[in-house]
């Protein structure tokens, strides 16, 4: 975290931590037109698709996130630990040694061989309340979908899901404003993930198979390869990494289809638009709304000076539809677009991202072929925009199509 | 030899087979990726990484 430093009158400003702060406003859209970029109470913000897709591979800019548990007085533990040695906030050769020990296990061909097992699961979970007309989409779909994908790479047992759905989501705690009130809770859960992961590892380790986890056992490269330590922390970071964010996307995902049920009926007929569902999705309607970056040096950006220590936070949403790059940014399945930000950009760039895009696009053609004029039901509620957003619970209706 | 063909209307920079391949594939000072054309068959495992890391898939290798 760093105070702003810059101080440009004609500059838009916006206030990132207000709850009703809101990406997809007037607001931003006007703040957009006046300017790449805004000051925020916590840095600057990105707003523009190109200078978005610029800074997020800047050399000069590294990953913010590293502070955060400092930024909220934390300075030690089991979760201030394991955060400050995950992949996520390394940099420079010590990230890539990890990323590249671990890259093998996410080959798509690989995620390939999963995609009956999403489907399966898939259609389990519709079967469930397809004749009721009516379900509490995150509780009875997306939670669950966004889990069991996780167990089922992971080869933990299905049945484990709602223990490891509790611990990550208590992980998550951590990255809300309420961090060091739930300090407590969060270590617990960080040592009992520790625990699963663990036990993973030490059984894999004994009699290796083709599955994921034995290939991140076995990973080799060049005669280097993981500790017992660092496949630990890889470990969790998927699951935290990969639970919450699946889950609150595919929330969205029928929120933006809602809006736009023409859509949800092109979707229907063509299930093989099932990958740009995604895609348009993550553009018009991300969950992580920002992805954070820190100044390693100063540096001078299209003429706005850029101090060493200035958080940059780079808007997704707010560059997946700038009019600059998206002349037509509605949702659109048909469109040829550029490519969105939503799973971050450059060194960091999503590790997950070929398993969220085959689950997701496994499980939106799915529910549309089998659920007709889904809308909302009444009780819905969210999370804010700031950070990480999606419905916390979202009831809905539909008509049983088949 | 081994002829690696990038599209560049599809990369987007992000670096990832720099990350996989060192050896082939590196980003220059502004940013932008710069490799080599060809490459021996030493290379072909990290290049094969390469390929398969790069989250738009715009890396291409003829044998
Ligand atoms: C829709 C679902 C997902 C979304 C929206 C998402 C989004 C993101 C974003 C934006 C980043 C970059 C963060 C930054 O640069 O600060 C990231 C990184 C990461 N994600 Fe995902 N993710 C998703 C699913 C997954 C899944 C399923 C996994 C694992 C199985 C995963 C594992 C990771 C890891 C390990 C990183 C860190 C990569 C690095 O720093 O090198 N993600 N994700
Ligand atoms: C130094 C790095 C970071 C800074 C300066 C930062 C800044 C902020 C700010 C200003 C807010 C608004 C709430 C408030 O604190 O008043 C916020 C909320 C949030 N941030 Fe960050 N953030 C950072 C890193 C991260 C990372 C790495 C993640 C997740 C991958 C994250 C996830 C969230 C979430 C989920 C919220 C919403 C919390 C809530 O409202 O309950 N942040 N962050
Ligand atoms: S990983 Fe792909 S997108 Fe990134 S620089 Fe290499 S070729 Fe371009």
């Amino acid at each position: 975290m760093s105070t702003p430093t810059i101080n440009v009158p004609d500059v838009p400003y916006l206030d990132i931590s207000d709850p009703s702060f809101a990406m997809q406003s007037e607001a931003l859209r006007s703040a957009r037109e006046q300017s790449w970029y805004a000051r925020t109470n916590f840095g600057l913000a990105v707003l523009r698709y190109d200078e978005v897709s610029k800074l997020l591979k800047s050399p000069q800019l590294i990953q913010g996130s590293a502070k955060w548990p400092a930024h909220n007085g934390v300075h030690g533990g089991l979760f201030y630990d394991w955060w400050t040695k995950n992949l996520l906030v390394l940099e420079g050769e010590d990230h890539h040694r990890i990323r590249r020990l671990l890259n093998p296990a996410f080959s798509p061909r690989l995620i390939k061989e999963l995609v009956p097992r999403f489907q399966e699961l898939a259609n389990e979970l519709v079967d469930a309340f397809i004749e009721a007309g009516e379900c509490e989409f995150v509780r009875d779909f997306a939670e669950p979908y966004a889990t069991r994908v996780l167990t089922i790479l992971l080869g933990i047992p299905e049945s484990e899901w709602p223990k490891i759905a509790r611990l990550a989501s208590t992980v998550g705690l951590a990255l809300g404003v309420t961090f060091k009130q739930d300090l407590d809770k969060v270590e617990a859960a960080v040592a009992e993930l520790y625990e699963y992961a663990e036990e993973l590892i030490k059984d894999r380790q004994a009699d290796p198979g083709e599955d994921f986890v034995s290939r991140l056992v076995l990973a080799n490269r060049d005669g280097d390869r993981l500790s017992d330590e660092e496949l630990r922390n890889a470990l969790v970071l998927l699951i935290f990494g990969g639970m919450d964010t699946t889950r609150n996307q595919l929330g969205l995902a029928m929120q933006s289809f809602m809006r736009n049920p023409e859509q949800w009926e092109l979707l229907a007929r063509r299930p093989d638009l099932g990958g740009k569902a995604v895609e348009e999705v993550m553009r018009t309607n991300p969950t992580v709304t920002w992805v954070t970056r820190e100044a390693v040096e100063d540096f001078t950006y299209q003429g706005l000076f850029i101090e060493k220590g200035t958080t940059v936070h780079l808007f997704t949403q707010s560059s997946g539809t700038d009019p600059r790059a998206f002349p037509d940014p509605g949702m659109d399945l048909l469109g040829e677009h550029a490519p969105h930000y939503g799973f971050g950009g450059g060194v960091h760039h999503c590790l997950g991202h070929f398993v969220a895009r085959a689950d997701m696009s496994e499980a939106l053609p799915l529910l549309a072929r089998r659920l007709a004029d889904p809308h909302l039901a009444g009780g819905d509620e969210w999370l804010p925009d700031s950070g990480n957003t999606g419905p916390v619970r979202l009831p809905i209706a539909f008509t049983k199509r088949a | 030899m081994n002829t690696i063909d990038v599209d560049r209307s599809l990369c987007d920079n992000h670096g990832q087979c720099a990350i996989a391949a060192p050896a082939v594939f590196r980003m220059n000072a502004e940013g932008i990726l710069e490799y080599e054309a060809t490459v021996e068959d030493a290379l072909l495992d990290e290049v094969e990484e390469a390929i398969d890391v790069c989250p738009v898939q715009a890396i291409f290798l003829k044998n």
